[in-house]
């Protein structure tokens, strides 16, 4: 129900990094600034290394602006992503309900073909951390192959164990535990233009 | 010789460290020890000019190391009592002499005296900067227990161990007793599973920043180095105690395997060819065969398996989860962790999986149990106490003593010995 309006949500911001990207484009050329200092015949050495620094600190701007952008971006998508999938004690196979989300995320990641995708896979405290680096990646792997069966391409996905490192939830109850048997995504966009 | 080397290079670290923790050690004693310990006099050094002990008088590091050795008791007298000392079937005892020198350094004369006749058993003296009296108080232990025992003792090994620090697993390292406390890493990701190089030159352990376990090795006062780069995800680390080489698990997709390799060259191979997952590795003393932990049988369960990878075996039966296995020093010996209704214990058992007996009960989790060189006493991290501290027991689960406190400190790892001859 809600992930409609993620959707919709995340079509917009896609919009706005497309519209970000094309506004901006003439702007980010330093060629006429550079070009102005060789006019001056009078050969000024200092204005000649200002007028570059310039240029450069320009193009350094530009570029951090950019970053800015695309890590605006991936926090929105980030947030977009933000529910895992759930696993049970000691289990590494999908639930019914891990498969209807993955069903969801798999059909956002095959429309947007510039996101890359890290799957976390992480246990609850039980048990010692090198099991459960084995059994974190078992889960998110068990993920990624979900999403590539889907027809995500496996390029763009990646997959990593936390094990019991990075809980979601603190505590030592089912409650806690069954929060923290997840497989978390991390978005990233592609850096090409 | 090498030795009193390698002692100067962690005094000078100790030096370099600026944070000197002194840490009250508690004493919680669980369990009916089957140890026959050896009653042992403790008389207060005499003292030549006023002396301010940096952390505590030598006679009470003596008594500590005495009754954490596993091998002793203490027995403490003002004086020399030979009425006490019968009574309590002392007969030896340590005492000595501390002299404060014009450049600051103490002079210490130390004695081991048979208490009936007062012979003189041994006698060791040490002139140090007041920072390392323990050093020294803990290298005349050590002659001691040789002396009376014909064995090294552990008063001057030392533990790593992983530290909270403002919320960061931190790798940390301190003598053996939870004094002394130096932190080795401080980056701002995930530092683990901390283990000694061969000969204490420095230690391995797995990092995250780069958002996935990797090995590092790290020399003390040295720099770090990325471990084994050809491959994404690497933990569990296990050194081999006869070369140094390294046996470390591999995660590469779904499968986690065990792999050995070099940490000077960084070349590494497959070392088990199973169709299951495999973590925590763990040599044998004489390093002719390596437990495992494997899910082939559907739970983690303890394996053994030849130094060539052949011929495994399995060890426990018992429950559905028994996992990070290491082999007594003495060789006799396993020591496990196994989960029951979702608490982790500590047991022991025989080499073919026989002969179990249940170290920690009915005190929160008790977890990732590391032997000391010598084989009497095992280290862990427990919560008994509410937040995860390291503790110190012996090796039948008497005399637990816990020797950090502060924020959660876990995963002790016990160093070799530092005279390691040939």
């Amino acid at each position: 129900m809600g992930k409609f309006f993620k959707v919709a949500l995340m079509g917009t911001a896609v919009a706005l990094f497309a519209w970000g990207c094309s506004k901006e484009k003439p702007e980010t050329d330093p060629q006429p600034k550079t070009a102005e200092a060789p006019v001056d015949s009078s050969l000024n050495l200092e204005a000649l290394i200002a007028d570059t620094l310039s240029a450069d600190s320009l193009a350094r701007l530009e570029a951090e602006r950019l970053e800015a952008e695309r890590a605006r971006l991936e926090e929105m998508i980030n947030r977009i992503m933000v529910e895992d999938v759930y696993f049970d004690y000691d289990r590494s196979d999908l639930t019914e309900n891990a498969k209807r989300l993955l069903a969801q995320v798999a059909e956002i990641l095959v429309n947007e073909t510039r996101f890359i995708v890290t799957v976390e896979g992480h246990t609850d405290a039980r048990g010692t951390e090198d099991y459960n680096i084995s059994l974190g990646a078992r889960r998110s792997t068990v993920v990624r192959d979900f999403l590539i069966a889907y027809g995500v391409d496996g390029n763009r996905l990646m997959s990593v164990s936390y094990g019991k490192e990075r809980p979601k939830v603190l505590g030592s109850d089912e409650s806690a535990y069954s929060k923290n048997r997840r497989a978390h995504f991390r978005v990233s966009i592609a850096n090409n233009e | 010789m090498n030795k009193i080397k390698l002692l100067f290079v962690f005094a000078a670290l100790m030096l370099a460290a600026p944070t000197f923790a002194a840490i009250d050690t508690i004493a919680v004693d669980v369990g009916i020890s089957v140890f026959q310990t050896m009653p042992i006099g403790i008389v207060p050094f005499e003292e030549e000019g006023k002396i301010k002990w940096t952390s505590e008088a030598p006679h009470l590091i003596l008594a500590r190391d005495a009754n954490l050795s596993g091998r002793f008791e203490a027995v403490p007298s003002d004086k020399f009592d030979l009425v006490l000392f019968s009574k309590k079937r002392a007969r030896q005892y340590v005492t000595g002499n501390a002299t404060k020198l014009s450049n600051g350094k103490i002079k210490l004369d130390c004695f081991l005296y048979a208490a009936e006749t007062k012979d003189l058993l041994l006698g060791e003296s040490y002139t140090v900067k007041p920072y390392d009296v323990r050093q020294a108080v803990h290298s005349f232990f050590d002659k001691v227990v040789y002396r009376l025992f014909g064995e090294r003792g552990v008063a001057t090994t030392k533990l790593a161990y992983v530290s909270k620090i403002d919320g960061m697993k931190q790798v940390m390292i301190s003598d053996y007793d939870g004094f002394s406390r130096r932190q080795i890493t401080r980056d701002s990701s995930i530092n683990m599973m901390p283990v000694w190089q061969k000969g204490n030159k420095g230690l391995v352990y797995v990092n995250f920043r780069k958002q996935r376990p990797n090995l590092y090795a790290i020399t003390f006062g040295g720099k770090e180095t990325p471990l084994f780069t050809q491959y994404k995800q690497t933990f569990s680390p296990a050194v081999n105690p006869k070369t140094g080489e390294l046996l470390f698990s591999v995660t590469d997709g779904a499968k986690t395997e065990i792999y050995r390799g070099d940490i000077k060259t960084g070349s590494a191979q497959k070392f088990l060819h199973l169709q299951s997952n495999q973590v925590s590795p763990s040599w044998s003393p004489f390093a002719s065969e390596v437990l495992f932990t494997s899910d082939r049988g559907g739970s983690p369960q303890v394996y053994a398996v030849g130094k060539d990878g052949s011929d495994v075996r399995r060890i426990t039966y018992m429950g559905h989860y028994n996992e990070r296995a290491s082999w007594s020093p003495e060789g006799d010996r396993i020591v496990y962790t196994s989960m029951d209704d979702g608490k982790m214990n500590i047991y022991t058992c025989a080499l073919d999986g026989t002969d179990i007996i249940q170290l920690t009960s009915n005190a929160g989790n008790n977890e990732h149990p590391s032997w000391s060189p010598d084989g009497k006493l095992i280290a862990f991290a427990s919560d008994r106490g509410g937040n995860y501290q390291i503790y110190i027991m012996r090796k039948d689960g008497s005399g637990v003593t816990r020797i950090t406190n502060g924020t959660e400190n876990t995963s002790p790892t016990w160093s070799w010995f530092f005279d390691e001859k040939k």
